[in-house]
């Protein structure tokens, strides 16, 4: 069975250098989480605490780790099998915290006696 | 049967390099989804607690030290351009950049690990760690501003602050003045501040134990490397190491808003 994103070619026996990366698109990259971290830090700082400041951070930290998905681990040239492993990590966790979350956070509606 | 059958790194139980490569992403992956679910346990216990006590949190969060973290997180977001770097110069067959990479990288996760060293211990020389140490430092100063007036406190922590040699640390002085004449709604519980502090270090400390684990992974890279076993068609051992520390790099990127950001901008917001 041959990896089906990793054609043969006759200078490239086993398909190996069709995804190399190059390096101007791996520093974009790098410079674009780079810079969220940063905005993440001055932003947070200057608007200080808020409602607001907690969904933005995790947006922001959600963005980066997207961002190192797709292009540092590959997964825009992963198997449909490794992408379906990656989002099933996310959907399983994201069963854990409405399952704790409906708990956690709808103890005080319970009407005791 | 195709080229890649003669590879000499190909696993006899494999039909093809493709076929193991692939297995081997995917391997790793699942790996990194049990990963996952390991720190979704300790983030959805976390905002449990933030959402019950938003004030501690945001209190406590404020006195830990962002300018480490904030270097940190530059040095770990470096450490994963270089191991990217790293699987391109070993799938062009560049054993001396793959070896460069792979040291930087590794230096790169030491230096994160001394500056979280120097980072900890300074925790601990203020006395910001829950237990005995944190309620002794907040016994001392709540209980010296307890016969004063609240003017009298804060003049007193306020001379304190300018000496040479304070006598209390800041975010006790903090933490008793905010606690000094406060009703219930306001007060800051120091119980909850402890919690807060368990948290961090639970959390930065399994983070910790996973860089040095990759650390070491990634020492083994560069004596296989070193020994020439990491021909391009071996690239996915590589791979392999760097999903994981892309991954750890990745909850890192979580940890600095949660931890050491709830708080950023208190002090001019109090």
């Amino acid at each position: 069975m041959s990896d089906p994103t990793t054609p043969a070619t006759h200078d490239d026996p086993h398909g190996i250098r069709k995804d190399v990366d190059s390096p101007s698109l791996l520093l974009r990259v790098f410079a674009a989480v780079l810079g969220l971290a940063l905005a993440n830090v001055v932003l947070s700082t200057n608007i200080g605490p808020s409602q607001f400041t907690l969904p933005m951070q995790l947006l922001i930290g959600s963005v980066q780790a997207g961002i190192v998905a797709y292009y540092f681990m590959h997964l825009r040239h992963g198997d449909k099998v490794v992408i379906l492993t990656a989002l099933s990590s996310l959907f399983w966790m994201g069963i854990l915290f409405v399952l704790f979350m409906g708990d956690y956070l709808t103890r005080h509606l319970v009407v005791s006696g | 049967m195709s080229a890649s059958t003669h590879s000499p790194v190909l696993k006899h139980h494999f039909e093809d390099l493709g076929q193991q490569h692939a297995c081997e992403r995917l391997g790793i992956w699942m790996f990194l989804a049990t990963e996952i679910l390991f720190f979704g346990g300790v983030f959805g216990a976390y905002t449990v607690y933030r959402l019950w006590y938003p004030s501690e949190f945001v209190f406590a969060s404020a006195y830990l030290n962002r300018t480490i973290a904030t270097v940190n997180t530059v040095f770990l977001i470096t450490s994963s351009l270089t191991i990217t770097l790293a699987i391109r110069s070993a799938k062009l067959g560049d054993r001396a950049a793959l070896i460069r990479y792979l040291l930087v990288t590794a230096a790169l996760g030491s230096a994160f690990m001394v500056m979280k060293g120097f980072e900890y211990k300074a925790d601990f020389h203020e006395q910001y760690v829950p237990g005995g140490l944190f309620q002794d430092e907040y016994a001392k100063a709540a209980g010296k501003i307890a016969p004063m007036t609240q003017t009298e406190a804060e003049a007193y922590f306020k001379k304190d602050s300018e000496s040479g040699h304070p006598t209390h640390e800041a975010w006790a002085k903090d933490l008793a003045l905010r606690n000094h004449d406060a009703s219930g709604a306001s007060a800051i519980d120091p119980g909850k501040v402890q919690l807060f502090l368990c948290f961090y270090y639970i959390m930065t400390g399994i983070h910790g134990i996973h860089i040095i684990v990759g650390i070491g992974c990634i020492l083994w890279l560069v004596w296989e490397a070193w020994r020439g076993t990491i021909p391009p068609e071996n690239y996915s051992t590589v791979e392999v190491v760097s999903l994981y520390w892309h991954l750890v790099d990745a909850i890192w990127l979580f940890l600095m808003p949660l931890l050491y950001l709830a708080g950023a901008g208190y002090g001019a917001h109090h």
